[in-house]
């Protein structure tokens, strides 16, 4: 949920609360004060009959008059002696319609006799009192909400829009560009405070992104340099006339364990750089395509070992991806089909619109499947396997979210990509 | 034919320049960006390799300079960095090949001698040793006047030897040769024997000696026997 929605929501809520208290308590407010009013005139004339009463010490009930009627009714029994008050309707007589009253009960000593006395006034005018002033009130807090409710949001919407700038702003923000982030000032410190601390760390990760990218890239090439030296100088050993067969050997094995360093460097710096996201170069690239003209760099290979390669390719595989990094993940995959290939083996290609396929033949795996993507995790003893073919490739899908799974069935292994 | 070779680290470039030196190139070393930048000002070179990361400088600033003084010398890279920015980078500022960090001293001077056979003869020259006769624009062989058809592999197989005569080249060098490095399998060498089995026969076919001598343990050599 967004921010202004919810303060509005939050603000819409706490106002119908409000607004529904504050009605219901002025209704009552003014219901009080009007009965106050009603029954104090009533307890009035209560006095003013009782003074009758005792001078006379007699009632002629003239019942004719609806407004200000007094009727005395003689009691025989018991009777609490009280006053009560009670609303009461009374049938109009020229219009079809009965109006409340209010009216106070009271017993009183009537030449002797005890009489129950009920004295009425009309609420007509006092309820349609209520009625306006509630439905004004009423009508003027709503008008208040609703006013208030689009104010505040039209004040929020303005207030919050340096923030929504700079979001966008941070949103679009790739640290690894050199361009620096820059966020507008507004006029709210705490908005300023915010975006000096975010300019602050994205330099700061922009500069620790460099250094770190600088630091793998010379790590490497610091490598690099002597592992060229050793492979020169063996190379010049190797020259000599007067090799022993002992001598050979361990020139073989020096020479051996200085390629598999530096490639196993290579490889891992490359893991890097993908994790890094370093390539940040981005084409539209059809992968179902490009694979047919990646097998022709495997030609001879493939020729070798007498593989039947099967292409099924039913449409476009395509992936907003780097170049470079394309080509890696299907030279990998091509080349895992074909290193753990056997002689006169099979390569099928499937491709269609959201997944690219690659199965080949090969000796059943012993290892845990699930692990085959894990660096140095390799199925073969061979030492010329450096184990980080397959990570590069989960790295490379990682990175584009392309899902990858793998599948085996009477030594069939099965590589599939997809959307 | 002189050749300059731009490299700080002082055993590579010994390595280089002893290699290139048997091969009958002059060398010259340089180990820093300003000793490069007064040689490339005071002499004319053929063919200069350079290292692109220099404790005082870029290699791409040396080849920039070179480009304005001497166009026509040649220049490969050598270098650690293998992205593709600094490749493009490198072809774009005008030097005529890359090899990455670490090469076979076999490979460089393969290239070095192909490149400097495009400078002086455009690629039209043909390449005689002893009974066999290369025409590099063709791609043709010939033994003893008789053409041998061989397949493109042994055809690069064949340059790659004749490029390296005398000299003990390991199974590897010749697979990345003729493969590039993205083949990193054990058949890979399988491979390079297969080829070297066919080459052999197919010179011996139409005449020719078995100039190929295997080295136990390494390689090949190819040589007069």
């Amino acid at each position: 949920m967004k921010l202004l929605q919810k303060t509005s929501r939050i603000y819409l809520a706490a106002s119908l609360v409000t607004y529904l208290v504050v009605g219901i308590a002025f209704y009552w407010i003014i219901k009080f004060i009007i009965y106050d009013e009603v029954e104090s005139r009533l307890m009035v004339e209560k006095q003013d009959f009782e003074t009758y009463i005792r001078a006379n010490d007699m009632w002629s009930s003239n019942s004719y008059f609806v407004e200000n009627k007094i009727e005395a009714h003689p009691v025989f029994g018991k009777f609490k002696n009280e006053v009560v008050f009670t609303d009461t309707l009374i049938r109009n007589r020229y219009e079809e319609s009965v109006d409340p009253f209010r009216q106070v009960s009271f017993y009183t000593l009537i030449g002797g006799t005890p009489y129950r006395v009920s004295i009425r006034k009309s609420m007509i005018e006092s309820y349609k009192l209520i009625e306006a002033i509630s439905a004004t009130m009423i009508t003027c807090l709503a008008l208040l909400m609703v006013g208030m409710f689009f104010f505040q949001r039209r004040l929020s919407g303005q207030l919050w829009q340096p923030f929504y700038d700079s979001l966008s702003k941070i949103k679009n923000f790739d640290w690894t560009r050199n361009e620096k982030l820059s966020l507008t000032r507004s006029e709210i410190t705490e908005f300023n405070e915010l975006e000096d601390v975010m300019e602050k760390m994205a330099s700061k990760m922009q500069h620790d992104y460099k250094s770190l990218r600088e630091f793998t890239e010379n790590a490497s090439h610091e490598i690099q340099t002597p592992l060229a030296l050793i492979n020169a100088r063996v190379e010049q050993f190797i020259q000599s006339k007067d090799l022993g067969e002992n001598h050979t050997y361990w020139i073989e094995e020096i020479y051996h364990a200085a390629r598999r360093m530096s490639r196993l460097n290579q490889g891992l710096l490359l893991l890097a750089k993908i994790e890094n996201q370093q390539f940040t170069d981005q084409e539209e690239i059809d992968l179902s395509e490009l694979i047919k003209d990646k097998i022709k760099d495997f030609e001879d290979i493939i020729h070798h070992k007498n593989i039947r390669v099967d292409f099924k390719i039913e449409g476009s595989f395509g992936r907003l991806m780097s170049p470079s990094l394309a080509d890696i993940l299907l030279s990998n995959l091509l080349n895992n089909a074909i290193k753990h290939n056997h002689t006169d083996g099979t390569i099928t290609i499937e491709a269609g619109e959201h997944y690219l396929e690659i199965s080949n033949s090969g000796s059943v795996l012993k290892g845990n499947p699930e692990r085959l993507f894990e660096r140095f995790k390799k199925e073969s003893t061979g030492t010329e396997s450096l184990g980080l073919g397959l990570a590069i490739v989960k790295q490379i899908c990682d990175n584009y979210n392309l899902q990858i799974a793998y599948n085996t069935s009477d030594s069939m292994h099965t590589i599939l990509i997809s959307k | 034919m002189k050749i300059l070779v731009v490299e700080d680290e002082k055993g590579l470039a010994e390595s280089i320049t002893d290699y290139l030196t048997k091969e009958g190139f002059i060398c010259e070393v340089a180990n820093t960006f300003w000793q490069a930048d007064e040689k490339i000002s005071l002499y004319r070179y053929d063919c200069t390799i350079v290292d692109l990361t220099l404790p005082d400088g870029e290699g791409f600033d040396i080849i920039q300079t070179l480009k304005k003084i001497a166009a026509t010398t040649g220049i490969i890279i050598i270098s650690a960095r293998n992205t593709l920015e600094d490749k493009i980078r490198g072809l774009e500022i005008g030097s005529d090949d890359y090899m990455t960090k670490p090469f076979h001293l076999s490979e460089l001077n393969a290239r070095v001698k192909s490149l400097i056979r495009r400078r002086h003869f455009g690629g039209n020259n043909d390449m005689i040793w002893k009974e066999i006769r290369v025409q590099l624009a063709a791609r043709k062989v010939f033994i003893h006047d008789r053409e041998a058809l061989i397949s493109r592999k042994e055809y690069d197989l064949l340059l790659y030897f004749l490029s390296n005569i005398d000299v003990a080249l390991t199974k590897e060098s010749i697979a990345e040769h003729l493969w590039g490095d993205h083949m990193d399998s054990s058949d890979s060498l399988d491979m390079v024997y297969s080829h070297i089995k066919n080459l052999r026969r197919k010179i011996v076919e139409r005449g020719g000696k078995d100039y190929i001598q295997s080295i136990y343990g390494i390689g090949y050599k190819f040589t007069a026997p």
